[in-house]
């Protein structure tokens, strides 16, 4: 069986949103299942129906995917640790007396700027339920998040004065996210 | 059916490490393995095998790889060293659970409570 257009449409709503990896995978088990009726003596249409009767709804497939994209695991591990690792960042600097440091007003607003329209990003990847392509912003914040946190790190070896003690959390913290953003990098399945 | 199906859910990962110790098998013979291997009582959507491989992948006990079969991307599973002994741990946590299970479930005076 080459194709049938109950199967086609049935991948497309797929292919819409699942990686094309995923769909090729799926597509091969549906037509497998397809053949299985074929072979049973069914008509064409009744073993397309059939087949995607036994494979389950396009909805609850896609959904199971986007439930466990690496993507939303990854935005949803920041959104939950970002509060304890944001509450070391600001007892530190209130330590080291950040108002102190010779930073452009401009630029301590552009960087609280960033941080939200990072959560943001994490936001909506880890409220994703429907949407692989949305989880993917998950690595796209983490990766952003880590590059906050290197300018965060810089700043403190740049410009502060003298290190304050609860620095000794934050800076692993944040040299610990960066590391998992990096770990987090997808892999590209091409064996 | 759909009631065991319900109840498999939590054992769903082990049963497909075992669908592939004897070998490497696609998602649709993953599913049919299970179907055939019960007697036809685990007759598990086809599709929802696909993301259960996917966890099992991520998690470094199963590996896959790709082959084209009749013009078709096909991706084949096998399992890891890691998901060996998981089977076997799985499996052994499995006996004692089910004996247990089955000494209570047999129709036999219970222990006396002081």
């Amino acid at each position: 069986m080459a194709s049938h257009h109950l199967i086609d449409a049935y991948l497309a709503r797929l292919a819409a949103r699942l990686p094309a990896h995923v769909v090729d995978e799926l597509a091969d088990g549906l037509i497998e299942t397809c053949q299985r009726q074929l072979a049973h003596g069914l008509p064409p249409d009744t073993a397309a129906r059939t087949a995607i009767a036994e494979f389950g709804t396009a909805d609850r497939i896609a959904g199971e995917f986007v439930a466990q994209a690496p993507g939303r695991r990854t935005a949803r591990l920041l959104l939950a640790t970002g509060p304890a690792v944001g509450a070391c960042w600001g007892i530190s600097l209130i330590a080291a007396k950040v108002w102190t440091w010779s930073v452009p007003v401009t630029v301590g607003v552009g960087y609280a700027v960033a941080l939200l329209s990072v959560i943001a990003v994490l936001l909506a990847a880890a409220t994703s339920r429907h949407s692989y392509r949305r989880t993917r912003l998950g690595t796209a914040g983490a990766l952003a998040l880590a590059v906050l946190d290197a300018s965060m790190l810089a700043a403190v070896v740049l410009l502060a004065p003298a290190v304050a003690w609860p620095m000794a959390a934050a800076i692993p913290a944040s040299l610990g996210r960066i590391g998992y953003a990096i770990h987090s990098l997808p892999h590209v399945r091409t064996s | 059916m759909k009631a065991e199906a319900q109840a498999l859910k939590g054992h769903l990962e082990v049963l497909l490490l075992a669908a592939l110790e004897d070998g490497p098998r696609h998602g649709y013979a993953v599913k049919e393995a299970l179907r055939d291997g019960s007697g036809g009582r685990f007759d598990l959507p086809t599709g929802t095998i696909y993301p259960a491989l996917h966890r099992l992948e991520e998690a470094g006990l199963i590996t896959g790889s790709w082959s084209t079969v009749d013009g078709r991307r096909r991706r084949t599973y096998h399992l890891t060293a890691q998901g060996l002994r998981r089977l076997h741990a799985d499996r052994s946590n499995w006996h004692g659970f089910a004996a247990a299970v089955t000494a209570l479930l047999e129709r036999k005076p219970w222990p006396a409570t002081t």
